[in-house]
């Protein structure tokens, strides 16, 4: 059982506030302009006809390939798969979703705005260079629209199931903590630690944080959203959910911080897709791209790389004076090499993540009747989340997202394709009523089966407070490095933000930086 | 050389619409298993180069009919048994063979433990398996001597821990099951797959 707050801890608490700003770092850049964010950006030595191999046409490879050949590098893709781009995959109609076990072929309809991007989804305004690559490559970029308050919070614990507006979910939440926050002030002795002025602003913004009532009383608030009324008539109020009821779900811990951190500034996506980001690349490099050419070698010489890979029926040699590799190290574990033990102690210490994706077509946009125009809706069970999607706003049919878990998605990865969407129905029945009869052709994405993936985005050992540990951080640096200065492991597994395509960029950025200086510095 | 048969696990569903679809590949065995089937730590997938066909196909067999690879906590069987629900007795034998033609390269020792413990436990494991755990087919046991270690322990704990070995029509599972009893726990494990490594060395 859980203590509730005695007013004198909370008394305690709010004394202390006054002294916080001593132990957080304030004003250290006080009067210095901000700068422009820069993108990593490069400027490589001109290539010599010097030759490189890349392994893996994720987003790292990719922009390996053209940073090279933008210098003048003769570079070779190697691309397992019938496609590029990796964990950047873009399902539409006849997509083929190459799981092990789960092969499928969506039906979606054939429209530019059925799509569903399976992999990587969202872009914060802050990653840089992914932006940059998106602008030099003519990739066309929307708003993504990830925190939508008139979306839906559903919990079996609350309301007996019953679904509610983010933003009444969240307006009453704020209501409620700022009502208590008020009282436990006016109890205070205002003047320690706060001045007059500093205690008439902090009460200010209470109110308005939680739109209490004059007497400092939260009964509910416009800001919750309309029952009727607004325009021609007076606006009327929607009724108050109990405090209580607000708190019978966990949403109360996660709901006001979505739209926080990665996932809190301005989100982008690329128009028509994520692969369009692939496709900019391939309108480069798509020449040096060697397709369903599976890596099984790999032998550094010192003077260069010999790569053996498996295509049509044959195996084939190439050699080239460097190697770049976005492979994800639980399949390079699998090849035959002759990497030095500590590379190997290293690749092996990573670990494979597990995230799982589903999508529906939706016969009509029941979502935009609900006055729904993208966002997620959180349901508290192994579904989590339906997205709506910003493409096709009005249009007779759309794509959602069904379900995303994106921590441990072994779930649903472990069921039948039946199973899955049957649990998906179920799931979004208990926000959408008549979810079953809207909703057709599923396609489901369990990203730890998917075909030369088998994973989603390396996940490294850390500890939860100390990030990471000497341990881990010593296979990391083993990994960054090359080996013999010929072969380097780069894309997100090869940073310290795995999961974003951003990480994926720098790595390579790091990479070839790192074999520039070295061949600059190189006697002649 | 290696032979890559492009063998057709499943034909591709007889739709209308089938000629203009994406063909997909099936040599998926390596991409689990690794190149010409040594085995993956990193997808703890054992090596299949160098694997007795009759071995092979038996385990094809009971994955295909839901006799290994069902129980919720068997995972990596869990991962294998989609695979081989689409496989028809034809495609199994195809499979035999491009296994067949895979270069056998021993499996790197990973595990260490105290090889005069692991001898004595190896002895009942020899009725069956060999002195030198060469496998024995009369009796149904494969090879050990050359497996990856990583592999047979998890296969041990499965028996243990009843995730395998306990399906009705799973005769040999059961056999082996009988016999892990005589293992206690981590360390024994640990030390009888040792002594087997020690067999290959
Ligand atoms: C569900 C999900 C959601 C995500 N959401 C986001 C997001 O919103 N925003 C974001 O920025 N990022 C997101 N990411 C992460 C992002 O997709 C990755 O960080 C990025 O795409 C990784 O690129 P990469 O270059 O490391 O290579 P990968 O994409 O891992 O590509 C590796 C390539 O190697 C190939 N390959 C494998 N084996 C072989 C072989 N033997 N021979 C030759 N080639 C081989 C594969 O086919 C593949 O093309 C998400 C990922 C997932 C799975």
């Amino acid at each position: 059982m859980v203590k509730p707050v005695s007013r004198r801890e909370f008394l305690n608490l709010l004394a202390a506030a006054g002294g916080a700003g001593a132990v957080v770092k304030a004003g250290a850049a006080l009067g210095i302009m901000p700068a422009d964010a820069a993108a990593s950006t490069l400027d490589l030595a001109a290539g010599n006809g010097r030759s490189a191999v890349i392994l893996g046409g994720g987003i790292s490879g990719l922009a390996t390939g053209y940073e090279l050949g933008k210098a003048g590098w003769d570079c070779t893709i190697l691309e397992a798969s019938h496609r590029c781009g990796g964990r950047i995959f873009t399902v539409r109609h006849g997509t083929l979703i190459d799981e092990l076990g789960n092969r499928q072929y969506c039906e979606f309809d054939d429209e530019p705005h059925m799509y569903f991007n399976a992999g990587a989804a969202r872009i914060p305004n802050t990653h840089r260079t992914l932006l940059n690559y998106c602008k030099e490559l003519g990739v066309e970029l929307e708003i993504f629209i990830n925190e939508n308050k008139t979306c839906w919070v559903q919990d079996d614990a609350m309301l007996g199931g019953k679904p509610v507006r983010n933003i009444e979910y969240t307006t009453h939440l704020r209501g409620f903590v700022a009502e208590m926050m008020v009282k436990a002030m006016h109890e205070t002795d205002m003047d320690e630690p706060f001045t007059e002025k500093e205690a008439e602003i902090l009460l200010g913004m209470i109110r308005s944080f939680g739109d209490l009532s004059e007497d400092d009383v939260y009964r509910g608030s416009l800001n919750a959203g309309f029952d009727s009324g607004g325009f021609l008539s007076q606006g009327v109020q929607k009724d108050v959910i109990a405090f209580r009821d607000l708190l019978k779900t966990p949403f109360a811990m996660r709901l006001l911080s979505t739209n926080e951190g990665e996932t809190g500034p301005i989100l982008l996506q690329a128009r028509g897709g994520m692969d369009q980001i692939t496709e900019g690349f391939l309108r480069q490099v798509g020449d040096r791209v060697s397709y369903r050419a599976m890596v099984a070698s790999i032998q550094v010489r010192d003077d260069g790389v010999d790569v053996a890979y498996d295509q049509d029926g044959a195996r084939r040699q190439i050699r080239a004076d460097y190697c770049f590799n976005c492979i994800p190290t639980h399949l390079v574990t699998g090849f035959e090499h002759n990497f030095p033990a500590d590379y190997v102690r290293a690749l092996k210490h990573v670990l494979r993540g597990e995230a799982y994706k589903a999508a529906f077509q939706a016969k009509e946009r029941f979502w935009e009747k609900q006055d729904i125009y993208g966002g997620i809706s959180w349901m508290n069970n192994r579904s989590q989340q339906i997205w709506y999607p910003v493409a096709g706003i009005h249009r007779q049919k759309g794509v959602i997202l069904a379900a995303y878990d994106y921590g441990g998605g072994m779930y649903h990865t472990r069921m039948t394709q039946q199973e899955r969407v049957e649990a998906h129905l179920a799931d979004g029945e208990n926000v959408h009523a008549d979810y079953r009869n809207l909703v057709e052709k599923p396609v489901t994405v369990g990203w730890h089966r998917m075909n030369h993936m088998l994973g989603c985005s390396a996940r490294w050992r850390r500890s939860f407070r100390e990030g990471w540990t000497g341990e881990t951080e010593q296979h990391y640096r083993t990994l960054q490095a090359p080996v013999n200065g010929r072969h380097y492991m780069i894309g997100d597994q090869i940073s310290m933000r795995s999961a974003w395509m951003e990480s994926a960029l720098l790595s390579a950025h790091w990479a070839m930086a790192d074999l520039d200086r070295r061949l600059r510095n190189a006697p002649a | 050389m290696i032979r890559l048969a492009l063998i057709c696990l499943l034909c591709i569903p007889s739709l209308a619409s089938a000629a203009e679809r994406e063909p997909f590949d099936d040599r998926y065995c390596t991409t689990c298993h690794g190149t010409d089937g040594r085995g993956n730590e990193g997808v703890q997938a054992p090596r299949l180069a160098g694997m007795e066909p009759w071995y092979l196909k038996r385990q094809l067999e009971n994955y295909r009919d839901g006799i290994r690879g069902a129980h919720p906590d068997d995972i990596e069987g869990l991962a294998m048994q989609p695979m081989a629900a689409m496989l028809t007795d034809e495609s199994i034998q195809d499979i035999i063979e491009w296994v067949g033609g895979w270069n056998y390269v021993p499996a790197e020792h990973t595990i260490s433990g105290d090889l005069d413990a692991g001898r004595a436990l190896y002895q009942p494991c020899a009725t069956c398996h060999g002195a030198d755990a060469e496998g024995n087919e009369a009796l149904g046991a494969p090879a050990l001597a050359g497996q990856n270690d990583w592999y047979m322990v998890t296969q041990l704990r499965n028996f243990l821990a009843g995730y395998r070995g306990v399906h009705p029509r799973d005769v040999y599972g059961a056999q082996m099951r009988v016999m892990t009893t005589g293992l206690s726990g981590e360390n024994d494990i640990n030390n009888v797959v040792a002594y087997i490594n020690s067999l290959s060395d």
